[in-house]
């Protein structure tokens, strides 16, 4: 092979490099460009902009550390916290309130539960909110919250107390939604994170409203 | 008759290749829509990884990758810009990879466990899994790329390399 065919052969293969580069590149952008438009316009898209998580918890390091003290599951016989041992300490932080699993059955049973003086919000998203939720609890998903507003709202200024739950153990979407409700004017000592979320209050074999909120579909689970 | 095998085997590894592509094409499609479709989800997943302070950044992330890897995929799967995409999806692989890696061996620490018995949903779309059988996963398309990199086979597709060359 003399040089200049070895010279020749080197500058194609730096042409070919440089194509699939430069043709990295143009996926790249289209790619990007493809990306957030269609999150613009998907009806699930993100909000660039908001701060989903004003908690500011970090999840990772609190899965690590549940790996050597497990959230245990509430058991009514006896009476353990469906939630982590921290989370009061974190809610007082915040300006926020932690109820109990038996507090919340008695919020519940409470008559004034049906004049609207205690509302109870479930921060869960639609789909799990639709296969079961506490008898007559709001809905507001908030990584979707101005869906859900516009009705939850007004009942939350009307009410006393108001209590927020998810499905309990390590998830914090029942904060988050808290912490929506502060900022948008809710007073902070009417609200109440309820630890123990869905998984407690289904150990608890306490009702469950299938469908949207009032269908007068319930499931209660036999002990 | 001796004149056939290669011949045979060029039409073996370009067959190869555009299935590598299209089950390529169709992971990153499948991985990337079942993200897009809830990406609430993805965001919280995201979350876990600790990677950034700043809500924006997240945001764009879990907002844009999973469209991304949809894009990818469809790239992939109908032959355009095959080489430029294997290049973008070898890049994002590794660092997906790494990321995952990094995470399992964090829990491995905290957990006191085998290596392979961390299984954890690592936000691939796949929900969760056990590390080392991800860790094969990501090897195998890592492979696939590079393969779709090095310019194996070019049939079946729409327009191979947007330069035509």
């Amino acid at each position: 092979m003399n040089g200049p065919t070895v010279q020749a052969e080197v500058a194609d293969r730096v042409s070919a490099v440089s194509r699939i580069l430069r043709e990295a590149v143009y996926v790249t952008v289209a790619g990007v460009i493809f990306a957030f438009a269609a999150n613009l316009v998907s009806p699930r898209g993100l909000a660039l902009t908001r701060n989903y998580f004003p908690t500011g918890t970090n999840t990772a390091m609190r899965a690590a550390v549940m790996v050597r003290a497990p959230v245990i599951v509430a058991d009514t016989n006896a009476a353990v916290p469906a939630y982590p041992p921290w989370l009061g300490e974190q809610l007082k932080q915040k300006g926020l309130q932690l109820t109990d699993g038996q507090q919340a059955v008695q919020l519940f049973h409470n008559s004034r539960l049906k004049q609207g003086v205690i509302v109870f919000v479930d921060a869960r998203e639609e789909d799990d909110y639709l296969a079961g939720h506490i008898p007559g609890a709001y809905e507001l998903d908030p990584f979707h919250p101005e869906k859900y507003f516009p009705v939850v709202l007004p009942a939350c200024r009307a009410a006393e107390q108001i209590v927020v739950y998810c499905n309990g153990g390590d998830c914090d979407d029942s904060q988050t939604a808290a912490l929506l409700l502060r900022d948008v004017g809710i007073r902070t000592g009417k609200i109440f994170v309820y630890g123990g979320g869905m998984t407690e209050w289904t150990n608890y074999h306490q009702p469950l409203e299938i469908g949207p909120r009032n269908s007068g579909r319930m499931n209660i689970t036999v002990q | 008759m001796t004149c056939d095998y290669p011949i045979r085997g060029v039409a073996v590894i370009n067959l190869f290749t555009a299935l590598a592509r299209w089950l390529l094409g169709a992971m990153f499609f499948g991985e990337g829509l079942s993200k897009a479709l809830h990406p609430a989800d993805f965001l919280k997943l995201l979350h876990q990884y600790d990677l950034t302070q700043h809500a924006w950044v997240l945001n764009f992330i879990a907002a844009s990758l999973p469209w991304f890897e949809i894009f990818c995929g469809l790239l992939l799967l109908a032959g355009v810009a095959v080489r430029g995409t294997a290049l973008t999806l070898t890049v994002m692989l590794v660092l997906f990879t790494l990321l995952v890696l990094h995470r399992a061996l964090l829990l491995q620490v905290a957990g006191h466990i085998p290596f392979c018995a961390v299984k954890f949903d690592c936000g691939c779309g796949t929900g969760a899994e056990f590390i080392c059988r991800k860790l094969m996963v990501n090897s195998l398309l890592l492979v696939m790329s590079a393969w779709l990199l090095a310019g194996r086979g070019r049939q079946f597709c729409l327009r191979y390399s947007v330069f035509g060359r």
